[in-house]
């Protein structure tokens, strides 16, 4: 009997590590940030963006009901001199406690990007086990971070969604910017042979005015963000913005291009005809050619005909394979555009240093020292470019005036 | 001893599951760098010649453990000393990667929880499980194996498909030379985790079969290595060399980079459950090892009634061998695999081989003489 009872005691007092409630965290009691931005004041401390989403301004708003009177998102911000330490700061005015694990973006203002580079920022977000290292990181371009952060957003509400969503179909349709995460951030910032491209979002309009809830109750909201730049690094420092053909160069280079369209001229008409690639494949083949680096990269398009803007005719193949030499011309333009670019700056965005030190690693020990400031400068590249002419849409020829 | 049976295929899955452990967990062999998956296979090989040390031993006193042979190949006295040796290199063991678990969990999960508290619930499972006897552990395993694999199975065709694989990232093969990787092996693969199978060697008598042992050894062995070497060149090219060295638990950032269709993400948990079956085994046939010597060794009748006390002692060891995370590494790899392994594992087993090769050789002359067949096999 007396075996029974201390055998159903000790059932009892085991029951009391069951639950499970050590470091509990009631849902009611987290702050979740959807977002967080960095930036630089003018005395040189980190100035950090918690942007912290109001769960019963989100929902609701299909159902009509109430709700949504408040602003989605609500920001904090604070100062210090490091970032936990600004995060913890954060923590004065909150009222709830910080949550990370939902944290899907990481703005950092231009002016931290260009002063002090971004190598030192990110260990924090590394080391902790709460934030994620699939978080999109994300410059803000000519403005602050919190600027960018502060907008309100329409069609997704909660604006670091909208970014993010914003990058990731851009990325597939036009291909000219593209996710970069922590993660793959990290990794390209540890290579020598390899310097990380960032995308830039700004802000236009009024950031004053984007703030408010109006904002978005206007069809044509008077402040908007969207992608405007490709940052480019050195050292994991933001030196320069690739814009238009430049960044696409960059984003076929990087294989990184899903679907975009490549416009050329026909009959002496400017971007008359319009290529929709639909698959592309690069490849960067290194060779050493006499003591002397040399790359070749290669590109295979393949696409079809959406829009033509001069008579042509399509059902002929022959035309076909004239058109698939001006689209040839026209990528390896975007390409050099991008290569003559990166070599100015004397930075390689595209891992070429990378691809000698896996392909030649006792010829790679020489050629590292100075890799982005004099070999990379003088590389010799050549880009090959195949390009095909798969199906023309639901019409062969144009339509023409009668 | 106690009076149990368990079949190869258990002994199969208790090996695979020992081997992966811990070992599966932390950046194992990462001073290779890139060639650490070399480095692990090239461990594995010596791993299995280790092992077949051990089983030629055991071929020799089919009935006896380890540390009760000892006491006839190299006399009472030091026998006894050797033996007692080994109860605390076990115990010692199981403490370190009991510790392993604890610190694990703190680091990723439970941040604010003590790692008294997490051990605790751990070993009182463990305790539970060596009081029921070497069968129930090897039944255990048998179910948890098919666990394991399913997530293993799972999680690597969610990385295919992710599209996270960049082979490139294991080039330039062999940037270091030979050198780096013929050291890495030498002072921690052949140890951590092949060489540990001496443990083994304490239940090899139990085998219903004992010609299975063999095979089921070495397919052990072969498909943990395998497993292993998979699993650092998946880190590797998932994470690159950088993020993967830096890592404290490699596995874990790659499970966590997992993203597929909008949904399929931050599956943390499979790493996390592999994590607790390969750790629950690795600790208790460190421990079970530890009990059955010490009842051999001090001749106790009921050796349930050693467990908790030894859970107890092992539960503190665990706390107190080392103040911080890196210590504990840092001990583990300076004065594990430089002075306890390489004696433990590969010394003494080997002299002890030597002195039944020649003590035996005398027999054979004897037995073939005419004498009476001795209870000594002589069949490798």
């Amino acid at each position: 009997m007396k075996r029974n009872y201390l055998i159903l005691t000790l059932h009892l007092i085991l029951c009391l590590l069951l639950a499970g409630c050590w470091s509990k965290k009631e849902l009611t009691d987290l702050a979740i940030i959807s977002a967080m931005g960095l930036d630089l004041n003018a005395k040189g401390e980190y100035v950090s963006t918690l942007q912290v989403i109001n769960p019963s301004n989100v929902a609701g708003g299909l159902q009509g009901g109430g709700g949504s009177k408040g602003p989605p998102v609500t920001v904090y911000t604070a100062t210090g001199s490091n970032i936990i330490e600004v995060n913890q700061i954060a923590s004065t005015k909150l009222p709830r406690r910080r949550y990370y694990a939902h944290t899907n973006l990481l703005v950092i203002g231009e002016e931290l990007a260009r002063k002090e580079g971004i190598g030192n920022i990110l260990d924090a977000f590394e080391r902790n086990p709460e934030f994620r290292m699939t978080a999109v990181l994300i410059i803000a371009q000519g403005a602050k971070a919190s600027d960018l952060l502060k907008v309100m957003t329409p069609v997704d509400k909660i604006p670091a969604n909208k970014i993010i969503k914003n990058l990731r179909f851009t990325e597939e349709q036009w291909g000219e910017f593209f996710t970069i995460n922590l993660q793959n951030a990290i990794k390209d910032l540890t290579t020598t042979g390899k310097s990380t491209v960032i995308t830039g979002f700004s802000v236009s309009g009024s950031p004053e005015q984007g703030k408010k809830l109006e904002n978005i109750q206007d069809s044509d909201p008077e402040t908007t963000i969207g992608a405007t730049g490709l940052g480019i690094f050195k050292e994991g420092k933001l030196i320069s913005w690739f814009e238009g053909k430049t960044a696409r160069g960059t984003g076929w280079i990087l294989h990184k291009l899903k679907n975009t369209g490549i416009s050329f001229s026909w009959m002496d008409k400017e971007d008359a005809v319009v290529y929709q690639v639909i698959r592309e494949q690069t490849k960067s083949i290194p060779k050493i050619k006499k003591g002397k680096p040399h790359i070749t990269i290669e590109v295979k398009a393949e696409g079809n005909i959406m829009e033509l803007r001069m008579p042509a005719d399509l059902t002929d193949p022959l035309v076909l394979l004239k058109m698939e030499k001006e689209i040839e011309k026209s990528i390896q333009e975007e390409l050099l555009l991008a290569l003559e670019e990166a070599k100015k700056n004397k930075t390689d965005i595209f891992g070429f240093g990378e691809a000698f030190h896996q392909s030649y690693p006792k010829e790679w020990e020489k050629l590292k020292e100075e890799w982005h400031d004099v070999r990379f400068p003088e590389l010799a590249v050549d880009v090959k470019v195949d390009a095909y002419i798969r199906r023309t849409g639901l019409r062969n020829n144009a339509n023409e005036l009668q | 001893m106690e009076k149990a049976k368990i079949g190869a295929y258990q002994l199969f899955v208790l090996i695979l599951l020992f081997e992966l452990g811990s070992a599966v967990l932390v950046p194992i062999a990462i001073e290779a760098k890139r060639d650490a998956w070399l480095a692990i296979l090239l461990g594995m090989v010596g791993g299995i010649l280790l092992f077949f040390v051990y089983y030629r031993l055991y071929r020799f006193y089919p009935k006896l453990v380890l540390t009760e042979y000892m006491e006839k190949l190299v006399g009472k006295i030091l026998g006894k000393i050797l033996s007692f040796g080994y109860i605390l290199f076990f115990a010692y063991s199981a403490a370190r990667v009991l510790r392993d678990f604890g610190e694990m969990l703190l680091t990723y999960a439970y941040v604010n929880t003590p790692l008294f508290i997490v051990n605790t619930l751990l070993i009182l499972v463990i305790i539970y499980a060596i009081q029921k006897g070497i069968e129930v552990l090897a039944r255990t395993g048998e179910l948890f194996f098919i666990l394991l694999y399913l997530l293993a199975i799972t999680g690597f065709l969610l990385l295919i498909f992710s599209g996270l694989f960049d082979l490139k990232q294991l080039k330039p093969f062999l940037e270091d030379g030979w050198g780096v990787v013929l050291k890495v092996v030498a002072s921690q693969t052949l140890y951590v985790p092949f060489g540990e199978a001496i443990v083994f060697a304490m239940i090899f008598p139990y085998l219903k079969d004992s010609k299975k042992i063999k095979i089921a050894g070495v397919s052990g062995i072969l498909l943990s290595g395998i497993n292993l070497a998979l699993v650092m060149a998946i880190n590797i090219s998932v994470l690159g060399i950088d993020l993967a060295s830096r890592s404290q638990f490699p596995l874990l950032s790659t499970v966590q980079s997992i993203q597929i269709a909008e949904f399929l993400e931050r599956l943390d948990v499979f790493f996390m459950v592999s994590m607790v079956i390969g750790i629950f085994f690795k600790v208790s046939l460190y421990f079970y090892a530890a009990v059955s010597a010490t009842t051999i060794l001090f001749k106790i009748k009921e050796p349930s009634k050693l467990v908790y006390p030894m859970g107890l002692a092992i539960l503190f060891m665990s706390i107190t061998i080392a103040n911080s995370y890196s210590e504990h590494i840092k001990e583990g790899l300076v004065v594990t695999t430089r002075f306890l392994h390489p004696f433990f594992l590969v010394v003494i087993p080997v002299i002890l081989l030597g002195i039944a090769y020649l003590k035996n050789w005398g027999k054979k002359r004897k037995s073939q003489n005419g004498a009476k067949n001795t209870s000594v096999s002589q069949k490798g």
